[in-house]
């Protein structure tokens, strides 16, 4: 699926998020990247879905390389990755079924996608979508009146429309509460698990990401630490990966002593499909 | 399987009738000034076309290159454009000076409702309080809907050719638009400290000194330095009318079909309405 | 320790500055004040007080002739005809030439940091945003009285070349004010809506359009309050509406006849001020 070799950014202001980066994911596979924020994960993820140019390295996504593609080819494999962010990135002024809609917008030619804001194209789909996400009876109501955690459905739903080859959700689950983080990350699991599409995740909480995936990358300072299985991810990694990190610390010692910051909640909610 | 509503639920703005009538309402309503209005303001694009429309136009741009940048024209200039400016800076400064006492009149607040006035009697607060507000909404409002110009021509008839009109123009005209919004600053001041100052046995004078100017300066600044920076491009029309500055020039140049000196004087009133900008601009930021 | 310092030096400001600040002011009063010839005890004083009270006194009674007063009428609508298509002129001219000003769909900013543009597009782009900004800033020096000689030149007397006059500098006005907003609205969804392989149009009218519109609709209502006023004055240069009739009203000293057209401005600008108002509640 994607082949990384050499990758590295550096930003205007000099600042370099990612040094030598080389990675290998193949098609249907489940990833799970954690690491100390600043680490790079999120500007890894912007250049998987081809939003951000690397400064140096090669990408090569399903065989070609993407360096040379015109605005155009950028476009149509773009519309093959979908991507969930840690904030739901939706227009708050428009209508559910817009936001929803709006992953066909790769697809969709001028004229369609202005036709739909007045009279919405393919309300099934859409329906669908919201369904497979717990909340069908959303789809007319205004985005901006959900909660943070019914938004992030929506955003789930928009890549479910997009129906890409590969779903990067990018801190998916920090900005809602640890019950609901557990119910939306087995959803994109099971989701992407179903229709064999491959699943990259960002993760703060190291439990979910040792919990829930096959495949670990630590990243630190723009570089993969370790690419493991979970149950060789040690305590060692974990500290060494987090080392002056306090917040991250103080999660890895609670993890230690056996507390599960979850608690018993680590049931899928009512209303989710099981 | 879940239900999936085909269509917006019509309930969702059923809240109100009217809420939910008000777009068709609003869409014929709008429609119908629309095609009335095209016919009242005689719109017709073929006549940008006809007869000598074009060639006018060619004439015109045509004539106003290159542009007249003698130093003798320039030097006649000077004055009017300074003046320009003169009279912006007056006129504002009259705003003011009428926009802050009838403001602040005509700030509910502080002349007969809310916190200041709980204690008041009620005759009291209507012979004292309500009938100053009322008359001072009343001007203001006359204030502001009569434009500047139309005060410059009365103010003409009044005092004669000359800024001194303009200056008394744009002062009465954008004095009533500065005391309508002071008013509104003042009425959206939080009233929490108000009433802790009063409580803490504050006089009238001590609550609006302590509690209302600080939380309403800012603002009133800003959207002071805000009517300078229109007041400059008005100062510059009402030449049009006999009130110096600018305009004036401008009219003469037109009526005598010397395009060259339209550009310039152009020219000069850009320079002028950039530079007010980026001061107010600054000054602003500053306040801020 | 120096930081400590430096806390200590902000608690207290410097007191130059606000006195500086009251000299520069009292300052530019003083030179403005002579420089327009401000006569205020001439004003207020005996002679020049009793001449306006006599030419405020000629004023009264208004005309409330049937003649007068249908002349008034059909001002006040045709007044309010040139706003409102002027207007509207103006922001179907702003609308498409703010695109033009906006950097961020241009050619920065988070649209673009996915590929890199060839350096002929990019001068390109950068070139048409300096070409729109150029014009809008053409349209809007130009003050709406001088467009209105241009087109009475062009076209001759009547409403129509006040239409076009309204339009054409608050189309300069409203392209610059929507080329902020523009410029202005959360990059997270535009992004969002791009890494689902949208086109610069999708992102345009499924992200930014959406975001802009309350402050679009809110400037629009904004720049009819002005216009209306201006939709008065142009008269005066012969392009209809109220303007002309008061023109003619004070050239002919007929004071009753004046004061009827000022009670219909002040009528016709007060309805559109509560109209707008209104609609901004219900709109915005």
């Amino acid at each position: 699926m994607y082949e990384l070799a050499g990758i590295r950014k550096v930003f205007a202001d000099g600042s370099v998020a990612l040094e030598d980066l080389s990675l290998r994911v193949g098609p249907g596979e489940h990833v799970a990247f954690i690491g100390p924020s600043g680490a790079g994960k999120t500007t890894l993820f912007r250049i998987l879905n081809l939003t951000l140019r690397p400064t140096a390295g090669t990408l090569i996504f399903e065989g070609q390389d993407v360096a040379g593609l015109s605005d155009a080819g950028l476009r149509r494999v773009r519309t093959r990755i979908g991507t969930i962010y840690q904030q739901q990135n939706l227009v708050g002024r428009l209508r559910v079924v817009h936001n929803v809609l709006a992953g066909h917008l790769g697809r969709w030619s001028t004229a369609t996608a202005l036709a739909s804001l007045v009279r919405p194209r393919d309300v099934a789909g859409a329906g669908r979508a919201l369904e497979q996400v717990g909340m069908p009876e959303k789809l007319w109501a205004r985005t901006d009146e959900l909660s943070g955690g019914q938004q992030q459905r929506v955003a789930i739903a928009r890549v479910l429309v997009q129906d890409p080859d590969v779903i990067l959700a990018d801190e998916p689950v920090s900005a809602v509460d640890p019950s609901l983080a557990v119910s939306i990350v087995t959803l994109l699991r099971d989701l992407s698990h179903e229709s064999r599409k491959t699943l990259l995740m960002n993760l703060h909480s190291v439990d979910l990401a040792l919990g829930y995936f096959p495949r670990i990358v630590g990243v630190r300072d723009g570089r993969v630490r370790f690419d493991l299985s979970p149950d060789r991810v040690g305590p060692e990694l974990l500290a060494e990966l987090y080392a002056g990190h306090r917040d991250e610390e103080r999660q890895l010692e609670r993890l230690r002593d056996g507390q599960n910051p979850l608690g018993a909640a680590c049931r899928p909610l009512p209303g989710f499909r099981k | 399987m879940a239900r999936i509503p085909s269509a917006p639920p019509a309930d969702r703005f059923r809240a109100s009738g009217s809420r939910r009538r008000f777009p068709y309402l609003f869409t014929a309503v709008f429609a119908a000034s629309v095609l009335f209005s095209l016919r009242a303001a005689q719109v017709d694009p073929r006549r940008l076309l006809e007869g000598d429309a074009l060639g006018n136009v060619a004439k015109f741009v045509r004539g106003m290159f290159p542009p007249r940048l003698d130093g003798e024209f320039l030097g006649l200039m000077a004055r009017p454009a300074i003046e320009t400016v003169q009279i912006s800076v007056m006129g504002t400064a009259i705003a003011v000076a009428l926009g802050v006492p009838l403001g602040l009149l005509a700030t509910s607040s502080l002349t007969w409702r809310g916190v200041l006035h709980e204690r008041t009697s009620r005759t009291g607060r209507w012979l004292l309080g309500f009938a100053p507000y009322a008359a001072a909404r009343a001007v203001l409002s006359v204030f502001r809907a009569i434009p500047e110009y139309v005060w410059a021509f009365m103010f003409v008839r009044a005092v004669g050719l000359g800024p001194f009109a303009g200056v008394l123009a744009i002062g009465v005209a954008y004095g009533g638009m500065l005391g309508k919004v002071y008013s509104e600053i003042l009425e959206n001041v939080s009233p929490r400290p108000l009433e802790t100052l009063r409580a803490a046995g504050a006089s009238r004078l001590g609550v609006a000194l302590y509690g209302l100017v600080p939380q309403a300066l800012p603002n009133v600044i800003a959207y002071t330095l805000y009517r300078w920076e229109c007041a400059i491009r008005a100062s510059a029309i009402l030449g049009f009318v006999g009130a110096g500055g600018l305009g004036q020039q401008i009219e003469l140049s037109m009526r005598m079909f010397q395009f060259d000196e339209v550009l310039t004087l152009l020219a000069i009133l850009f320079v002028l309405v950039a530079s007010v900008d980026v001061l107010s601009g600054r000054i602003r930021g500053w306040v801020a | 320790m120096g930081g400590l310092r430096a806390r200590a030096a902000a608690a207290r400001p410097g007191r130059t500055a606000p006195l500086l600040a009251g000299a520069g002011l009292a300052a530019l009063l003083a030179w403005s004040w002579h420089g327009t010839a401000v006569d205020l005890p001439g004003l207020f004083g005996g002679e020049g007080m009793r001449q306006v009270a006599t030419y405020v006194a000629g004023l009264f009674p208004p005309d409330l002739s049937a003649r007068t007063w249908r002349d008034a009428a059909a001002g006040a609508v045709e007044t309010f005809a040139i706003s409102l298509i002027g207007s509207l002129l103006a922001v179907g001219l702003g609308l498409p030439l703010s695109l033009l000003a906006t950097r961020t769909l241009l050619y920065r900013g988070i649209l673009f940091e996915g590929r890199r543009p060839g350096p002929g597009a990019r001068t390109a782009r950068v070139a048409l945003y300096a070409a729109g900004k150029a014009l809008l800033n053409l349209l809007r020096t130009i003050p709406e009285i001088v467009w209105a000689l241009i087109f009475v030149f062009m076209v001759g007397l009547g409403p129509f070349p006040g239409v076009l006059a309204l339009g054409f500098h608050t189309g300069g006005v409203l392209g610059k004010l929507f080329g902020e907003v523009l410029e202005d609205v959360d990059p997270a969804p535009l992004e969002a809506l791009q890494a689902t392989g949208a086109s610069r149009f999708g992102i345009l009218v499924y992200g930014v359009l959406p975001q802009a519109l309350p402050q679009f609709v809110s400037y629009a209502l904004y720049r009819w309050e002005v216009n209306i006023r201006a939709a008065a004055m142009l008269g005066f240069v012969g392009a209809g509406g109220l303007g002309q009739r008061i023109h003619i009203a004070i050239s002919l000293f007929q004071e009753h006849q004046l004061l009827t057209l000022i009670l219909a401005i002040y009528a016709i600008v007060t309805l559109v001020d509560a109209l707008s108002a209104y609609l901004r509640a219900r709109l915005v």
